[in-house]
C-alpha cells in the first residue's frame, strides 16, 4: 500500500458504519459507482510520441509520457544462429509476417511510475507499475504493435510521473493517463520494406497511431485498471483515501476493449464494445493494519482503574463486536463479493462501459 | 452518470478591475477588511498596486495599471524602491540596497504605508487561545505529538490534560504507564493551544469539557488561515446546527488550524448537570476518552455527509469557511437535494460551482 492514513478509531467506525448502509453513504455525498470529476488533455508533452495529463476535483494530477526508441531485435538462442534464420527466412521469400509478429515480447515495453515522496525503488511504486503493465501486456496484442522487422522492433518507454503528493492510493489515476497517452501516441511511418534497416517518413504529420482510430477499426484498445473496495455489501468505485482506509478488501480490476465488426442479419454494421477481463489483482487495503477500537466498558481510561470484573467484560465484548467500535476486517473477499463487482462492472452500461464512453469524449491531440 | 470528464479550461483572463486609487492616497477600506476575514485572503480582496506600477512614469501609468493588477509576486521580485514604504510581512530589504523584495509568492497587501505579500498558500500558524483540532501522530513518554497542520507538531503535556476521576487530581505514574489508553496514535482531539515555544511550536491543553476525544462523526482537512479559501477566525468556531431530513441535531467544530470536525450532538447528562460542579467532572469525564461511537440513526448519517460536501464544495470554489457560509450552503444543498428524486448529496463539479455562486449572489 502506497500510504498508511491515519484515522482514529472512531473514525473508522462511523465511517465503516455508514459505508455499509443500502445504499452506502460515503463521505463526501457520492453515489456507489460515481467516480470524481476529471480533467484530461493529451498531447501536452512536445517531445513525446504521446503523451496526456489528468487532474482529478481534490487535486491529484499525473501526465505520461510515451517515448519510442528504436531497438535490435536479439534472438535468445544467440547471434549466429539467428543471422541464419533471418537469411534462411529472407530466402524464402518473407515467410509469414504474422508468425513473425508473435515473437513480439513484452519486455519491449518498460514502465516507471514515479510519485512524489517515495524512492522509485519503493515496493509500492514497483508494484504500482508491474500491475500496469501486466494489464497492458495482458491481452495479447501490445506487444505486436512494437514489432518493425524480424530485426528490429520500437522500445518504449512509458513514464508516469505523479506530480501532486498521493492523497489516495492513485492506481485508477494513473492507469487512465496511461491509457490517453498510448491513444494519442504515434510512431513515425515506417518507408522501408522487408527486413532491410527502417527507414521513417519525416513528416509528422502522416505519422500513424499506435492505436488507429475513427471508422472501421477493429482490434484491441489499451487497458484500464479500475480500483473496486468493497466494505461489507457495498461496492465502491474511485475510492477516497478514506474510504480506502476502512475497505474489507481492494482489487485492481484491469479489462480491455476489444472491438469487433459483426454484419447482422446482413443489414447493418455494429462495432459493438466487447470488454474483456484482463486481470484481477487484490491490493491490500490499510484497514488490516488499523489498530482495534477499545469499547467503552473496557476502557482504562474511563474509570481511572481496571479490576477484575472490568477485564471479564473486556474478554466478553473481544468475542462479540459491539456497535460503534472498530474491528479490522479478517480473512479474504467473500465469493459473492467478487462476483458482484464482476457484475458492476463488465455487465452492458457498467462501469466499465461508462468510464470508457467518458474517455472517448477526450479530445485526442 | 458515473463519470465526468472535462477538457481542461483555459486560463481566463484576469477580470479587469476598476483603476486603482492613486499611491498618496490612504486606503482604509482595505486595513477593514483584513479584520473582517481573519486574515485569510478570500476572492476578490486585492485590489492593491503592484510593483511594476509603484513606481511607472506619469504617461505610461494607465496601460500598467490595467496589465499588472492581479499580479503574483515570487519571492525575490522588488516591490518598490521608494524609501516612503515600510516593509511588512513576506517581504525583506536585501543588504546594502533599500528596496522591498518579496520573500513569498502571493499578493501584494498594503495597509497604508506598510507593503506586505500575502502568501497564496501557507501553514497554519498557532496563536495563544486558537481552538484547533489536532491528530496524535506520536505518543512519548509524558506528552503527546499533535499533528495540527502547523509547521511543527504540537505538543500536549499529560498535564494538560483532564485526567479521569475529577479535574483537581494529581497526575500519578500510573497514568503516564498508560498514556495510551487516554489518546494513541491517530486519534482526533480539540485542544485549545496554551502557550507559543520560541520555535514556533505549540503546546495545546484540553483543560475544559469542551475538549477532548472526537467521535461519532466525520473529519475533513481544508486550508487553514493564512491561505485562500478555508477556515477562518471568527466569533464562534464551534456550534450545533438543526438538520433537515429527519436528521437530528449536528455539530460543527472549524478549527482554526482548518481540521474541521461534524459529528451527531449528543445531549449532555441532565442529571449530571444538575448534581453540580464537582459531580458532573466525574461523571463526564467517564465518557471522554471513549473512542466507541454513539448510535448514530440513517438520516442523521446522511446529513453528516452532506454538511461535509457543503465544505468541500465551499473549499473548491475558494468560498472562505465560516459559521454564515456553512449553514446558507447547508440550507442551499437541502434544496438542491429535492430537486433530483434520489436526494443526491455530492456536490463536487458543477453543482459545488452552483452552489458558490447561490451563497456569492444572495
Amino acid at each position: 500500500m502506497a500510504q498508511q492514513t491515519l484515522l482514529s478509531p472512531a473514525e473508522l467506525a462511523y465511517l465503516h458504519s455508514s459505508l455499509t448502509l443500502s445504499p452506502p453513504i460515503r463521505p463526501d455525498g457520492r453515489t456507489s459507482k460515481q467516480f470524481r470529476p476529471l480533467t484530461a488533455e493529451t498531447g501536452i508533452l512536445p517531445g513525446t510520441n504521446g503523451s496526456a495529463r489528468v487532474c482529478l476535483s481534490d487535486g491529484t494530477e499525473a501526465i505520461v509520457g510515451v517515448k519510442a526508441e528504436i531497438e535490435k531485435t536479439v534472438d535468445p538462442l544467440g547471434g549466429e544462429h539467428y543471422q541464419e534464420y533471418v537469411k534462411s527466412a529472407s530466402g524464402v521469400g518473407g515467410g509469414d509476417a504474422e508468425a513473425d509478429r508473435s515473437a513480439a515480447r513484452g519486455e519491449w515495453l518498460e514502465m516507471t511510475v514515479e510519485i512524489p515522496g517515495l524512492r522509485d525503488d519503493d515496493a509500492g511504486t514497483v508494484f504500482l507499475a508491474e500491475l500496469l503493465r501486466e494489464a497492458l501486456l495482458a491481452d495479447g496484442e501490445f506487444a505486436k504493435k512494437l514489432w518493425i522487422n524480424r530485426r528490429f522492433h520500437w522500445r518504449l518507454y512509458l513514464d508516469i510521473l505523479l506530480i501532486s503528493p498521493p492523497l489516495s492510493y492513485p492506481l485508477p489515476l494513473l492507469s487512465l493517463t496511461t491509457h490517453l497517452a498510448l491513444l494519442a501516441t504515434r510512431l513515425p511511418r515506417l518507408k522501408s520494406e522487408g527486413d532491410e534497416d527502417p527507414m521513417f517518413d519525416d513528416d509528422w504529420e502522416a505519422a500513424p497511431f499506435l492505436y488507429p482510430r475513427e471508422g472501421a477499426t477493429t482490434g484491441s484498445r489499451p487497458s484500464i485498471t479500475l480500483l473496486v473496495v468493497a466494505v461489507g455489501d457495498s461496492i465502491l468505485f474511485d475510492p477516497s483515501k478514506e474510504e480506502l482506509a476502512v475497505a474489507d478488501s481492494a482489487l485492481a480490476v484491469s479489462l480491455c476493449e476489444v472491438r469487433t465488426q459483426r454484419e447482422q442479419g446482413g443489414m447493418e454494421v455494429d462495432s459493438g464494445r466487447e470488454l474483456r477481463l484482463v486481470s484481477m489483482r487484490t491490493i491490500d487495503p490499510p484497514s488490516r493494519l488499523t489498530p482495534p477500537g477499545v469499547p467503552s466498558t473496557a476502557n482504562l481510561a474511563a474509570s481511572g482503574t481496571s479490576d477484575t470484573t472490568q477485564q471479564k467484560q473486556q474478554q466478553r465484548t473481544e468475542e462479540h463486536p459491539q456497535e460503534g467500535v472498530w474491528k479490522a476486517p479478517l480473512g479474504g473477499t467473500r465469493f459473492a463479493v467478487l462476483d458482484s463487482i464482476m457484475q458492476a462492472v463488465l455487465e452492458k452500461g457498467g462501469v466499465a462501459d461508462e468510464v470508457l464512453d467518458g474517455l472517448e469524449g477526450v479530445d485526442l491531440a | 452518470m458515473p463519470i465526468t470528464i472535462h477538457n481542461p479550461q483555459p486560463n481566463a483572463p484576469a477580470p479587469r478591475r476598476p483603476r486603482a486609487v492613486d499611491i498618496d492616497m490612504d486606503v482604509p477600506s482595505d486595513s477593514e477588511s483584513d479584520s473582517e476575514n481573519g486574515g485569510a485572503a478570500i476572492e476578490g480582496d486585492i485590489p492593491m498596486l503592484d510593483g511594476e506600477s509603484m513606481h511607472v512614469d506619469e504617461e505610461d501609468e494607465d496601460e500598467e495599471q490595467t496589465d499588472t493588477r492581479d499580479e503574483i509576486l515570487t519571492p525575490g521580485t522588488v516591490i518598490t524602491s521608494n524609501a516612503q514604504w515600510m516593509r511588512g510581512h513576506g517581504t525583506y530589504v536585501p543588504p546594502n540596497t533599500t528596496s522591498i523584495t518579496s520573500s513569498l509568492a502571493g499578493t501584494l497587501t498594503r495597509t497604508n504605508k506598510l507593503l506586505s505579500v500575502r502568501p497564496l498558500r501557507a501553514r497554519y500558524n498557532p496563536e495563544i487561545g486558537d481552538l484547533v483540532v489536532g491528530r496524535i501522530v506520536e505518543v512519548q513518554a509524558k506528552r503527546w505529538r499533535v499533528d495540527v497542520a502547523a509547521a511543527q507538531l504540537a505538543i500536549l503535556q499529560i498535564s494538560a490534560i483532564n485526567l479521569p476521576g475529577g479535574i483537581l487530581r494529581k497526575r500519578t505514574e500510573t497514568d503516564e504507564l498508560q498514556i495510551r489508553s487516554f489518546f494513541s496514535e491517530g486519534d482526533l482531539l480539540v485542544a485549545e493551544v496554551q502557550q507559543l515555544h520560541q520555535d514556533g511550536a505549540a503546546s495545546l491543553h484540553t483543560r475544559s469539557l469542551k475538549y477532548g476525544k472526537l467521535r461519532n462523526g466525520v473529519f475533513v482537512a481544508v486550508g487553514g488561515t493564512g491561505g485562500g479559501g478555508g477556515v477562518v477566525r471568527s466569533k464562534r468556531q464551534l456550534w450545533t446546527m438543526e438538520t433537515s431530513n429527519a436528521g437530528s441535531k449536528i455539530d460543527v467544530l472549524l478549527g482554526v488550524n482548518g481540521y474541521i470536525w461534524i459529528s451527531k450532538h449528543i445531549e449532555s447528562d441532565v442529571a449530571a448537570e444538575a448534581a453540580g460542579i464537582n459531580r458532573m467532572e466525574e461523571s463526564v469525564s467517564s465518557q471522554i476518552y471513549s473512542s466507541q461511537n454513539n448510535h448514530i440513526d440513517v438520516p442523521t448519517m446522511r446529513e453528516i455527509a452532506r454538511c461535509r460536501s457543503v465544505i468541500l464544495a465551499l473549499v473548491e470554489n475558494g468560498v472562505k469557511i465560516d459559521e454564515d457560509t456553512v449553514t446558507r450552503g447547508y440550507h442551499e444543498a437541502v434544496e438542491f437535494g429535492r430537486e433530483s428524486a434520489d436526494d443526491d448529496i455530492y456536490l463536487g463539479g458543477e453543482r459545488g460551482k452552483r452552489l458558490a455562486a447561490a451563497l456569492s449572489g444572495r
